[in-house]
């Protein structure tokens, strides 16, 4: 077993591998060419959607044979045993080069489920899911929310029933899920016992996407453009083999999901300010006043945003748990986003609004459209205000009626 | 690298074990020794703060020494260690003129690159002997932003002697030591003054944060030193002021620390409607808000310092940002210290107002937020263009 590198040493080596097996990312570019787009949401057709992931799965399948991803995971998952803070030490080297842009299907199988099935799999799941995974041969989406099931996620109605010893059968609606389309696998949080306190009667399953019964839709969201999906379960049936964690257990395996994806949600809504700033840099008009303050108070804004990310880095690079800080990252992000939308309405005025054809201006849209999403969705505004102020203020909690 | 990126290695923000053990150091003796009673006691004497105190600080932790080279007898740390000592300071509103003494004047001393001046006072700033303070070093928010000083410096027979006037001078009554920076034939330059009755009148201010005094300084004909040169006169000014606003986001994180953790434990224990008001959502989320950017602050901060430090080139940028960043902080969370607790926190007797009067005197010090984001757009190119 070789010795864990030093942090330099290890981006270095990152650079080196990256550089035979990538081109660098063009830095900037001409202002006024090349893509516009600052959609917040991907905005596919489901074929395009199929091209798109095919070609992260490629370069995914590249980076895991050749030994640079599932750093954090043992050996005998393609790993390293590296500590966590290493894939974004890798990332940050690989946000230099030219690769393809991963859609969340991608975080959400490699850091959100695979970690889960790490946790609460069996031998023989961990055997059989984690390198498929991890590689991303097999895609797994979250079969979560539920139109009477969102910030109170406990309270779903997709039923799994047991049917003989070895298997069970889902029937629920599943909904806001991103990467339906492509993904192998849905993790599903399902009740299975409704006879006891909501909390306690929850199972989460894996379920085969292409299974019987299994239907998706796509959801049109808010921007005009469909990125989620809902996901109907019709008598779908589950071998018990494919349940993960304790039957009734389901509501801690679930936690286990979230609260991954509340971290690393820190640099989200970042490229997007960037542009923003560098249209304001690229007006063929002097700012006013006015925009001149609110462009300065978003370019620190990023300054601070990516500072909070570096503490978060730090302490994990220093043996430590971090605090707060990488706590509040999702609430700070949201507020840029929308800060980005207010300061690009002051840039660009009517023409962000009616479409001129001009190069960056009424594709801005789909920011102003798009950024109230991530106030909703992992967990909104309001319960990312809660969880801080319990989890880490330590006020009391609500009282049960 | 991008320059919206942050350039500094990372694990210059994060806290060192010395500098987490002179923190509980520190936070102890304040604790023990400038409790909020004792601090309304020392704003009633003559010099306004405890003086014994001062001495203990500078003599048992080293604190005024901390940011000054061994050679001048200082301990030769850096600006990173004194900035945990001001945080703590800024927690426990502490009155004494630390940040004119130990930041203002003894980094414009350093930064005048004067080994002469440096020696003379520098050695007497580290153990306490000392207080000084500056004056004229920023727009005083009369002069329209004219960096036109308002002091000027003649050569007389027996030396340079001051004549003008500066206003908000911190400590300006009290400090024994006085680094002007006043106009010359040559342009501006640094002078120090030590203010004699006859040709320096002090007259103190009535200021909205007493733990922080100021004065209008008159100098007619005060003799005075040259410091430094005046080639580099004006890059230390500007480096010693952005020291100041690195030093007050420090103070600044501190106060917000101690203003959100008060209100906490307030609200955990206060009842109404027969349960804790911080079981309540809308109480919640206000707290929750207040520790977003109290984490934000302490981010800005974290750099500000870290560039200060290390004498980066992104020192102007970063004190800009932390200016006003922690500026903003500090002052929505000593404003839900006095809301969420109520009337009680509205009286005289809380000391919730106290550091409302720090904050608010705070945001204003080196500058308001709109002079450092208009400066920040100039250092970031996104100032307005000339029309063509």
């Amino acid at each position: 077993m070789s010795g864990i590198p030093e942090p330099d040493e290890f981006r270095a080596e990152a650079r080196t591998w990256l550089a035979g097996v990538a081109r660098p990312r063009a830095t900037g570019g001409e202002w006024g060419s090349g893509s516009d787009s600052v959609a917040v949401f991907e905005n596919w057709t489901e074929e395009q959607e199929r091209e798109h992931t095919a070609r992260v799965q490629e370069w995914e399948r590249t980076r895991y044979d050749q030994g640079w991803s599932a750093l954090n995971w043992p050996q005998e998952y393609g790993g390293r045993s590296l500590p966590a803070y290493y894939e974004q030490l890798y990332r940050g080297e690989e946000a230099a080069f030219d690769v393809p842009h991963r859609p969340e299907i991608f975080p959400v199988t490699q850091a959100l489920v695979a970690p889960a099935i790490g946790l609460w799999g069996t031998e023989e799941q961990k055997s059989r899911w984690l390198v498929p995974m991890l590689r991303t041969d097999e895609l797994a989406c979250q079969l979560f929310s539920e139109t009477e099931a969102g910030s109170d996620l406990a309270a779903v109605r997709t039923r799994a029933v047991r049917e003989g010893d070895d298997a069970w059968v889902l029937t629920g609606h599943k909904v806001w899920t991103s990467g339906a389309r492509v993904a192998t696998w849905g993790v599903a949080v399902c009740h299975t016992d409704p006879d006891v306190r909501k909390h306690a009667g929850i199972t989460v399953f894996l379920v085969r996407m292409d299974a019987p019964g299994v239907t998706v839709r796509p959801i049109r969201q808010m921007t005009g453009g469909t990125s989620f999906n809902e996901v109907y379960l019709d008598g779908v049936r589950v071998p018990d083999t494919d349940r993960l964690g304790p039957v009734g257990e389901g509501w801690r395996v679930t936690l286990s999901v979230l609260a991954a994806e509340r971290l690393d949600s820190g640099s989200l809504g970042l490229d997007n300010a960037d542009r923003a700033l560098d249209l304001a840099g690229n007006l063929s008009r002097p700012l006013t006043g006015g925009e001149q303050q609110r462009a300065a108070d978003l370019h620190l804004r990023t300054l601070v945003q990516r500072l909070m990310g570096l503490r978060v880095t730090a302490a994990l690079v220093a043996g430590r748990e971090p605090g707060a800080e990488a706590s509040v990252g999702k609430l700070y992000a949201t507020e840029t986003m929308r800060r980005t939308s207010d300061l690009v309405s002051e840039l660009l005025g009517p023409s962000l609004v009616a479409d001129t054809g001009e190069w960056g201006t009424y594709a801005w849209t789909e920011h102003l459209l798009g950024a109230p999403g991530y106030s909703i969705a992992g967990g909104t505004d309001e319960i990312q205000r809660t969880i801080l102020a319990e989890r880490v203020l330590g006020l009391p909690k609500e009282p049960v009626r | 690298m991008h320059r919206r990126h942050p350039e500094i290695d990372p694990q210059l923000l994060s806290e060192t074990d010395e500098q987490r053990q002179l923190r509980t150091v520190l936070r102890d003796l304040y604790a023990e020794a400038s409790g909020i009673e004792e601090v309304r006691k020392h704003l009633a004497t003559p010099r306004g703060y405890d003086e014994a105190l001062w001495a203990r600080l500078a003599g048992e932790i080293g604190v005024h020494g901390l940011a000054i080279p061994e050679e001048y007898g200082g301990s030769g740390f850096t600006f990173a260690e004194l900035a945990v000592a001001l945080e703590e300071s800024g927690r426990a509103l502490y009155c004494a003129p630390l940040l004119p003494t130990v930041v203002l004047a003894a980094h414009a001393l350093l930064l005048s690159g004067d080994r002469t001046a440096c020696e003379r006072y520098l050695p007497r700033i580290a153990d306490g002997t000392l207080t000084a303070t500056v004056a004229g070093f920023g727009p005083d928010g009369r002069s329209g932003g004219s960096r036109e000083p308002a002091v000027t410096a003649e050569q007389g027979s027996n030396g340079w002697v001051l004549c003008g006037r500066a206003d908000f001078v911190l400590d300006g009554a009290g400090a024994e030591l006085v680094l002007v920076r006043a106009g010359t034939p040559a342009g501006p330059r640094i002078f120090a003054c030590e203010p004699a009755p006859g040709t320096c009148l002090r007259t103190p201010r009535r200021v909205l944060d007493e733990t922080r005094r100021q004065a209008l300084v008159e100098f007619r004909g005060a003799p005075a030193t040259a410091v430094g040169t005046a080639e580099q006169a004006e890059g230390a000014v500007s480096a010693t002021l952005d020291t100041g606003r690195a030093a007050l986001a420090a103070e600044q994180v501190g106060g917000s620390g101690h203003a959100l953790g008060a209100t906490v434990a307030f609200v955990a224990q206060r009842h109404q409607f027969g349960r804790p008001i911080g079981s309540f959502q809308a109480v919640k989320h206000r707290l929750a808000d207040v520790l977003v950017a109290l984490e934000a602050a302490r981010s800005g901060s974290a750099y500000a310092t870290a560039c200060a430090a290390i004498a980066s080139p992104q020192l102007p940028v970063a004190a800009c940002a932390a200016a006003v960043v922690c500026s903003e902080t500090f002052r929505m969370a000593t404003a839900e210290y006095v809301q969420l607790h109520g009337g009680i926190g509205f009286t005289w007797e809380h000391p919730a107002h106290l550091y409302v009067r720090r904050a608010r005197g705070a945001e204003v010090l080196f500058g308001t937020a709109d002079q450092h984001r208009t400066r920040l757009a100039g250092l970031v190119g996104l100032a307005p263009r000339p029309a063509a």
